[in-house]
């Protein structure tokens, strides 16, 4: 018999209840891991989706005012610039309304270079350039409507009078292309809404590809000179910055999860002290028969504080393993696109740092939920402590 | 030897200043069986209290085994516990999730000795108590009030103290037990030689100890008034025996 005996038979007593104080450790340890990820997921997800290398051109006014078409043109002459290509947004639904995903008109004779990285077929560029109605389909939209190279879908649009018809002509593969797109010719969008007698002169934005990283900031200027004083300004920006905008409407929310979450871990350390004052208090007989055989204040306080520290870390290392190893299963199960709302989860991995700082909370836990009732229990007069419980 | 002298001890209960003990003086030489009797509240418990170092007095001086208590810090006083004194309650107050042994190995945690020394001693000790090998390694809830009393001599007396201190050690034991108990702890003040201090309201201890010392309302009895405390409780004792005669 020793003092990790003590410690150890200690929690054998109230098994319930240490199993619950363990549980709600463990929870709150991976609820702080997993909204950890978010900041890093964000900016991973930023990082991968963009390219040092492509500017978008859009109206300065706003994302929601369009441009002439006739600016892909100037776009294209300004030097640096490799390749363009108008991006429309069509608005379109599959069957409906509750399939709507990202779907554009684009020109089709740039879409090989403007998204190289992608890596698509050359065939399927090859066809997508070929057929006037043809469509390149993210990976995770396919899978999503159990679509196949070849297959005929409509898309009835939910911003222009028109229904049009598609055939799929390629992949935008995983891992590099984007997942949810669905892209199509601009051409084919033209001539339907022509045919209904309304303008097609018009571009949503423009995508570029400068010919090196280092020259974007002077193609990006001399971009915007060009329409400078025009009836359509125009605010060129980096993908990455341009990301990086969309995503700071969601960093607020992030933070507000962020915030959540560490306040639940808050409210676990109020209910893990009051559990243990009330095991600490229920043993106040104990303590002070120990006190009476002669242990210090201070070797009580320490086997109080062990076993509160033991519970804590022991429960806080198996949340922040158990948030390891969920996020990675979740990423792991999001790529294999059997669960495309998965998906994005394949950024958001806790790290090995984040479960050492997991790990870290939980002693923090143990600390202020042990500390207050330990010091209590063991600085009290052996005396007092007998006249109180005898 | 224990000595007290001029011993005050009180106690704020609300507004009013309880008196526990007021001005008692006491002697108890080595080796004796000496046993604190008097109504409840008469300042038994406070004076155990005091003697065995739990408590320090407001007024007066604690002598005990040549050390002078009095002025020792809560951390010293616990020092000096571990190493001097063997403490017996009356509710046992055993861990309930140690086994007897362990139990008995508890003070033994403070010395320096290593884990197998610690346990050897703690079976001397329950061997000395006279409890059956096959209980060692029970919890106490499973034992009998008379052999969780047992292991809780054992545990006062595993670190061989100079006094061991029994505050109502019977109370909780019927009959048969607490005759059991009162002859052990004899028996530990013949054999080894250990001063036992024992509040007790039991009569029966009065066959077993040496001397016995009346309190009331925080005073000690001496002259007239100890003789005729002892008087009654003579006749009490007469009384029970003949009690105890009669019964089939």
């Amino acid at each position: 018999m020793n003092y990790r005996t003590l410690v150890s038979r200690n929690f054998s007593r109230g098994r319930l209840r240490t199993v619950l104080t363990a549980a709600s450790i463990m929870l709150s340890i991976f609820l702080a891991c997993a909204v950890l990820t978010l900041p890093s997921g964000l900016a991973a997800l930023v990082e991968r989706v963009t390219s040092g290398s492509r500017v978008l051109v859009h109206n300065k006014a706003g994302l929601s005012y369009m441009m002439p078409y006739s600016y892909l043109q100037k776009v294209r002459a300004v030097p640096g610039v490799t390749a363009a290509t108008s991006f429309s947004w069509f608005g379109g639904i599959y069957d409906e309304p509750k399939n709507l995903f990202p779907n554009f008109a684009i020109d089709a004779d740039a879409v090989g270079d403007i998204w190289a990285e992608f890596q698509i077929d050359p065939q399927a560029i090859a066809d997508f350039r070929r057929y006037r109605d043809g469509a390149l389909v993210g990976y995770q939209t396919m899978r999503k409507f159990r679509w196949k190279i070849g297959d005929r879908v409509t898309l009835r649009s939910t911003i222009w009078p028109v229904d049009l018809d598609f055939r799929i002509v390629g992949v935008l593969p995983e891992p590099h292309g984007n997942p949810m797109w669905f892209l199509f010719s601009r051409t084919y969008m033209e001539e339907a809404l022509r045919a209904k007698g309304l303008s097609a002169d018009f571009a949503g934005m423009i995508w570029v590809r400068v010919d090196d990283p280092a020259n974007v900031g002077t193609v990006m200027r001399r971009i915007d000179d060009l329409f400078r004083n025009s009836d359509a300004e125009t605010a060129s920006e980096t993908e990455k910055s341009f990301f990086e905008s969309f995503m700071s409407s969601l960093s607020g929310l992030s933070n507000v999860i962020l915030a959540v979450g560490f306040l639940v871990a808050a409210a676990v350390v109020v209910i893990t002290a009051n559990t243990c004052s009330m095991a600490i208090r229920e043993r106040a007989p104990e303590i002070a028969i120990l006190k009476a055989l002669g242990f210090r204040r201070f070797t009580i306080l320490g086997l109080l504080l062990t076993e509160t520290l033991t519970l804590a870390l022991g429960s806080g290392v198996i949340g922040a393993v158990a948030a390891y190893g969920v996020l990675k299963l979740l990423a792991a199960l999001g790529a294999t696109g059997a669960r495309p709302g998965l998906g994005p989860l394949s950024m958001f991995l806790v790290t090995p740092w984040h479960v050492l700082e997991g790990i870290l909370l939980s002693l923090v836990v143990g600390v202020v939920a042990g500390v207050v009732p330990s010091w209590g229990a063991a600085r009290k007069p052996v005396a007092e402590a007998l006249r109180e419980v005898f | 030897m224990i000595r007290l002298l001029n011993v005050s001890r009180h106690f704020q209960r609300g507004p009013d200043v309880v008196r526990a003990l007021d001005h008692v003086t006491l002697t108890i030489p080595d080796g004796r069986f000496a046993a604190l009797m008097g109504p409840s509240g008469s300042g038994k418990s406070t004076l155990l209290n005091l003697l065995s170092g739990i408590d320090r007095p407001d007024e007066g001086e604690v002598e005990v085994a040549g050390r002078r208590l009095t002025g020792l810090s809560e951390d010293e006083l616990a020092a000096w516990r571990a190493r001097h004194v063997g403490l017996v309650f009356q509710f046992y107050n055993l861990i309930p999730v140690l086994s007897a042994r362990e139990n008995v190995e508890l003070p033994l945690l403070l010395t320096d000795l290593r884990g197998p020394e610690r346990r050897r001693r703690a079976e001397v000790a329950l061997e000395v108590v006279g409890l059956v090998q096959e209980r060692f390694d029970q919890l106490p809830g499973t034992l009998s009030g008379g052999e969780q009393q047992r292991v809780a001599i054992a545990r006062a007396i595993v670190t061989d103290p100079d006094l061991i201190v029994a505050d109502e050690p019977t109370g909780d034991l019927d009959a048969q037990s607490a005759d059991a108990v009162l002859a052990l702890l004899s028996e530990l003040n013949r054999e080894f030689h250990k001063a036992i201090v024992l509040v007790t309201h039991d009569l029966r201890a009065l066959r077993w100890v040496d001397e016995v010392h009346h309190l009331d309302k925080g005073r000690l009895l001496a002259g007239d008034e100890a003789l005729r405390a002892s008087e009654t409780l003579e006749q009490a004792l007469g009384t029970a025996r003949r009690h105890a005669k009669v019964k089939p």
